[in-house]
């Protein structure tokens, strides 16, 4: 599997969570599949230098959900007995708080439902093509 | 994949009651450090933070043992500061503020020199650090650069592989990529017989975006005080910002620090943990730098 991470220091949640919910993501969306191998702790720090606590952090809050879990001699893979792909519902649940943020910007900045909306149509295009 | 983790309850940095000052010329003291406690566990990374003048290289000099309190005690994982075993001497690595180097000395003579003195020097693990940071090790270290003597002080810090590890302002002179290099090497991989040892460290920085990177725990210090101490992700999840119209009540629950921002404006510093779910929702999450100015400004 290959999954790049985006690690920002930046960002407002703490770095072990911004792992966390892009691995949910990936899961939710089918991205990452069961049976799929994780970077080893290690490789992932160092790759972003970065505490690998922070990184054991994160496998092990996902291994105690049930939707990583550890293998022998391979590491930390994604859980076998997940569905492949999460529901409809659960994977928009996943996506409320990105757009509640981009909402609240939004009326912060006067934009009307249309423009806003219509901004969000060209940015969902420009990821399809990527 | 194994986890790094220290036996449980065993503490690599603890000061009780520390203070620190020196009589001024004519009359009076300078406070430097005043009644430091905290006890930071072992395998933490520790970020130490504040202004110039905060305390932050005395308070390290302390934790070594280099500069005697005027009251109270420090020990770094168990052992009192102020008698340092050799054992744990050999435990120890420190990065001094000002490259502490023989100028008169190649990186390679330094090398060879510290082989004599720490049986765990790794003169392989060193040499390549010292690729790794490009620092070149056959020119006198006073003809260096002070990046390049910054980068050859934190080589031999880290050569004989430190269980214990105290760095001021080690990157200051580095650049962006040098500086990520320091942070991976500050996890590398450690010798064989060490690695189910964690390394614990503790470094001072004014680079806080790159101390976000890789602490565990960050301790601000202000005019010789530890303002705040704890878990920096849980800092990040609990601390918020609230703008008020009017000076907070002492009273708000949860309250970390308040200032007055200027047109009758406060900003209060709230600890969700304790804030009964006042600020939850409304309040501004704050990164180091943000954090750093509501508690210097």
């Amino acid at each position: 599997m290959h999954m790049d991470f985006n690690i920002s220091p930046q960002d407002t949640l703490p770095i072990y969570r911004q792992i966390v919910e892009q691995l949910r993501r990936g899961i939710a969306g089918g991205q990452c599949r069961p049976g799929d191998e994780l970077p080893s702790v290690r490789a992932l720090a160092q790759l972003h230098a970065i505490n690998p606590m922070t990184v054991s952090k994160a496998y092990s809050l996902l291994e105690a959900e049930g939707l990583l879990e550890r293998r022998r001699g391979v590491g930390m893979v994604v859980a076998s007995t997940q569905p492949l792909r999460a529901g409809k519902g659960e994977r928009l649940a996943l996506l409320q708080p990105a757009l509640q943020a981009a909402a609240a910007q939004a009326v912060q900045l006067g934009l009307d439902e249309q423009a806003a909306l219509r901004l969000f149509q060209q940015c969902l295009q420009e990821e399809t093509n990527k | 994949m194994t986890m790094m983790m220290a036996s449980p309850g065993s503490i690599a940095f603890e000061a009780e009651a520390l203070c620190l000052s020196y009589p001024k010329r004519f009359v009076g003291e300078t406070r430097v450090l005043q009644d430091l406690s905290f006890q930071l566990p072992e395998g933490a990374v520790v970020g130490l933070v504040g202004r110039n003048g905060a305390g932050k290289s005395s308070l390290l000099r302390c934790l070594l043992g280099l500069t005697a309190p005027t009251a109270g005690s420090s020990r770094l994982l168990g052992c009192p500061s102020n008698a340092l075993t050799d054992e744990l001497r050999e435990r120890l690595g420190y990065v001094a503020q000002t490259p502490n180097l023989f100028g008169w000395l190649s990186g390679h003579e330094h090398l060879d020199e510290l082989g004599r003195l720490y049986r765990d020097f790794d003169a392989r693990r060193a040499l390549a650090l010292a690729t790794q940071f490009d620092v070149t090790m056959g020119t006198r270290a006073d003809k260096l650069s002070l990046g390049d003597q910054q980068k050859l002080s934190v080589v031999l810090a880290l050569a004989h592989d430190p269980d214990l590890l105290l760095m001021d302002e080690p990157v200051a002179s580095l650049d962006p990529l040098a500086r990520r290099d320091f942070m991976r090497a500050l996890f590398a991989e450690r010798s064989p017989a060490k690695a189910e040892r964690p390394r614990s460290v503790l470094l001072s920085s004014h680079l806080l975006g790159d101390l976000e990177r890789v602490v565990s725990h960050v301790m601000f210090l202000r005019e010789g005080r530890v303002q705040l101490v704890d878990e920096w992700d849980a800092l990040v999840e609990n601390l918020r910002l609230l703008k008020l119209e009017a000076k907070p009540e002492a009273a708000l629950p949860g309250l970390v620090h308040e200032r007055p921002v200027g047109g009758g404006v406060w900003h209060a510093l709230l600890d969700l943990r304790r804030a009964d779910g006042i600020a939850a929702d409304r309040g501004q999450v704050l990164r180091m730098d943000d954090l750093f100015e509501e508690l210097n400004a």
